[in-house]
């Protein structure tokens, strides 16, 4: 199979998924790079994860009510998932529309936020506008459930035009004002929350959204432009007609797709990377009435998501990089203890899943490394990629001892390189690379004792690849 | 006034009282899957917990009177300790059994709890175990076994020794598809609950094929994935539909009888948790929601066993506490 065929198609498993072992991206690539995005496009197409099956060996998670157990749950579904474009969309949501366990205090509707994410994620974003401004969970956390006809609250308006839809401009200008803040958070009044039972001594129940006709102001409000008695649907359909929403959803998914942009506050002044791209994305946006799934296929099918330039131009979230290294080598695919310690791991590296810093969610990008990151993500992968003993490993140590029986130094780290991507390094990673493995000469495996030999320095070049700035690119 | 009736009528169930609350140690339960009552009424919970608080990880020992005993075992590989601790039986002595489904082995401790010893081997082999996830004694204290992982179910000797084995995987009649909870009656006919197959089977001792009841549905006599099992003195079939969150009962034929899907009160220890929250009591009075039957509702039922007076004991794992049900024969007003 063409070596082009192959990095093309895992470039497109590490985005649109979360990345896949070598066996699963050779298969795809001889499946077809369209035919594989439209298995991604359609995930019903596809089985879910087994829940029932999940929940029989962890029966906390039926209706888990602790946000450990909820952040498990959604860790082992990346992992595992064949629908793997659904998946990363839960999280692309969950890092545009969010809200955190620090508020919001309960597993549960954490839990239930992101399955909504999941199941209409990809569907119209209208739909999702909706479905996000009558979430119980965000309704708290934005303190939509203390704003009152008599006593505005504005911070869901403000953040529902600032951070999840129009953004604050475009093109050097604005896209609303503050009395279209003051008009939508108006127009959201008595759109609350009703009362659940408490965790203790049984369970909480599941919260609900609930509207109060009594405290929704029944005035007539101006938003951008347009005058009348506007409720939250309304300021939806509003919202979702502007040219700023367009712009604002696609630079989210090119950000998160195809390459690292500027952080979000510095959009209104700062033009896209590639203005031609956003624009493809806007039209379909437009073109298919809003239908999030029409700009994924606009984007996955496209030359600039293709183009070779874009590959590992983007620094791995910590999610991508803990998720995508155990996909790698078949880790965790069955259900077994260990997956609490699993899904600390993003915390470590500063992406604490269902507890975002700010409703501005996580600065991506080279903002993903710091010092302290940087340790994680490398004593992370290491662990993971120099553990021969795993059977992920050892199947590419295996792959790699069928390129011949003899391997040089060059053809050795080249190997590695392959296996672990195929990634893209500088001239000079690949020279410090070679360099190490030229200490101890060409390899062989011919004798028990050259096998044991073999496998102790892939491990040790896997883990020298780890530790590289080039795999911190995604 | 005429009464109307249909279906059967010389018996019926009512509501007892509830027993336990959400906790993580002492006289709360979390994540309870699995329990066995000793003659003396001394009830054994296996708590599953969570993963991140392994400390929740223990067998309780209390009573339906809310008499809190002791707890014993955690988490962990020592001897007395388990990962994923999956049912519970009694011996004719008294002593008690623990499967662990993770580390394919079975633990015997004392009345009190005491660690006495632990056998298994992991494999398919005879007597090798895959994912021990029932336990029962039959009436000559041999031990049946679901083997889940290996679709089978196995008769050991009380210390582990190989006697016989039936099942495989499949659908057809004496074959399985991890199936989790067993029951021994009084005639040492053996009742599985064949989880991913949604239907209970029934063997002799000898593995006999016998009979087989229930498909996949939420409708009558349906199942979604039967997990616990439990026959009474009379013969009746009681089995904890978990997916569908009630308990299904059935005659000895398997004809349907009824379902209850919980009706669960304060339990004398969830009232003492509430009494020192006054929050706590503001939210439940207040409390508004679309399912009004919620706090007494079952949440993914794991087990059913028949105390030593006849009752009805169901473990609600999402609830943290037991329901106890009675039956009569006669009408009675409660």
């Amino acid at each position: 199979m063409p070596d082009q065929d192959i990095a093309l198609v895992a470039h497109l498993l590490r985005r649109a998924g979360f990345g896949a072992s070598r066996d699963e991206i050779e298969a795809k690539a001889a499946q077809g790079y369209d035919s594989v995005v439209q298995d991604l496009l359609n995930p019903e197409a596809q089985p879910p994860v087994d829940i029932d099956l999940l929940m029989r060996y962890y029966p906390s998670y039926y209706q888990a009510a602790a946000i450990e157990t909820n952040i498990q749950q959604g860790v082992f579904t990346m992992i595992n998932t064949p629908r793997q474009l659904q998946e990363k969309m839960a999280l692309f949501w969950h890092m545009i529309f969010c809200a955190g366990h620090s508020k919001i205090d309960s597993g549960q509707e954490m839990g239930r936020m992101i399955a909504m994410f999941r199941e209409h994620g990809m569907g119209s974003f209208r739909d999702l506008l909706y479905r996000l401004s009558t979430n119980p969970g965000m309704m708290y956390y934005l303190d939509n459930t203390e704003s009152h006809k008599a006593n505005l609250n504005e911070n869901y308006g403000r953040e529902l035009l600032e951070l999840f839809s129009i953004g604050v401009g475009m093109d050097e200008g604005f896209n609303y004002s503050e009395d279209d803040v003051k008009a939508c958070a108006r127009s959201f009044t008595g759109w609350n929350v009703a009362p659940p039972y408490p965790p203790f001594p049984h369970g909480r129940s599941p919260w609900n959204f609930r509207f109060d006709p009594a405290d929704h102001d029944e005035t007539d409000k101006t938003f951008l432009g347009e005058t009348g008695n506007w409720d939250g649907d309304d300021i939806i359909d509003i919202v979702c007609k502007q040219p700023g929403t367009a712009r604002f959803i696609a630079r989210h998914l090119y950000n998160f797709f195809v390459a690292d942009e500027p952080q979000i506050p510095a959009w209104r002044l700062t033009p896209p990377r590639d203005r031609a791209a956003i624009e493809i994305l806007e039209k379909a946006y437009f073109d298919s009435g809003y239908q999030i799934g029409a700009m994924l296929e606009a984007l996955f099918t496209s030359d600039f998501f293709k183009d070779e330039s874009v590959r590992y131009a983007k620094v791995k979230n910590p999610a991508e990089m803990v998720v995508g290294l155990l996909r790698m080598v078949d880790e965790h695919r069955e259900i077994k203890p260990g997956l609490f310690e699993i899904s600390l791991e993003p915390r470590y590296m500063g992406m604490d899943l269902m507890n975002p810093p700010t409703v501005e969610g996580w600065h991506t990008g080279r903002e993903w490394i710091d010092s302290g990151t940087l340790v994680e993500r490398i004593n992370f992968a290491s662990d993971i990629l120099g553990n021969t003993e795993l059977p992920g490993v050892q199947s590419l140590v295996n792959r790699l001892m069928a390129g011949g029986d003899t391997l040089s130094p060059q053809q050795f780290v080249e190997g590695c390189l392959d296996l672990t991507g195929p990634l893209v390094v500088t001239d000079d990673t690949r020279n410090q690379l070679v360099s190490h493995a030229a200490k101890e000469g060409e390899l062989k495996h011919g004798s028990d004792s050259e096998r044991g030999e073999f496998t102790r320095r892939t491990g040790e070049m896997f883990q020298m690849i780890a530790a590289t700035a080039e795999f911190q690119f995604g | 006034m005429g009464a109307h009736f249909f279906g059967f009528t010389d018996r019926s169930y009512y509501y007892s009282h509830s027993v336990g609350r959400n906790e993580f140690a002492g006289t709360g339960l979390r994540h309870p899957v699995a329990m066995a009552i000793a003659p003396d009424g001394w009830v054994y919970i296996a708590n599953r917990s969570y993963e991140h608080r392994s400390d929740g990880v223990h067998m309780t020992i209390m009573t339906l009177d809310e008499e809190y005993i002791s707890e014993f075992g955690a988490y962990g590989e020592a001897d007395g300790d388990f990962i994923w601790p999956t049912s519970v039986a009694i011996d004719s002595k008294g002593d008690v059994y623990v499967s662990d489904e993770w580390l394919n082995r079975i633990t015997k401790y004392n009345r009190d709890g005491e660690f006495l010893s632990k056998w298994g081997t992991t494999g398919s082999g005879d007597g090798e175990l895959n994912g021990p996830s029932g336990l029962a004694f039959d009436s000559s204290d041999n031990l049946v076994i679901v083997d889940s992982g290996n679709n089978r179910v196995q008769k050991l000797t009380a210390d582990g020794k190989f006697i016989s084995k039936f099942g495989s995987a499949g659908t057809g009649d004496g074959q399985f598809n991890l199936p989790w909870g067993i029951a021994v009656d009084k005639n040492d006919y053996i009742y599985i609950a064949d989880w991913r197959n949604d239907r209970v089977q029934v063997f002799t001792s000898d593995g006999e094929w016998q009979q087989s009841f229930g498909s996949t549905g939420s409708g009558v006599g349906e199942f979604n994935r039967p997990n616990g099992i439990a026959v009474d003195g009379d013969g009746d079939i009681f089995v904890t539909d978990w997916g569908n969150n009630r308990l299904e009962v059935f005659a000895p034929d398997g004809r349907y009888i009824t379902h209850l899907i919980g009706d669960g009160t304060l339990s004398k220890w969830g009232r003492d948790k509430l009494a020192s929250n006054p929050d706590m009591i503001l939210q439940r009075n207040l409390a508004y929601t679309i399912n009004p039957h919620h706090e007494k509702s079952f949440g993914h039922p794991c087990a059913v066993k028949i105390d030593p007076q006849g009752r009805i004991c169901v473990l609600d794992n999402n609830r943290g506490r037991i329901q106890v049900y009675g039956k009569d024969n006669v009408p009675v007003l409660h």
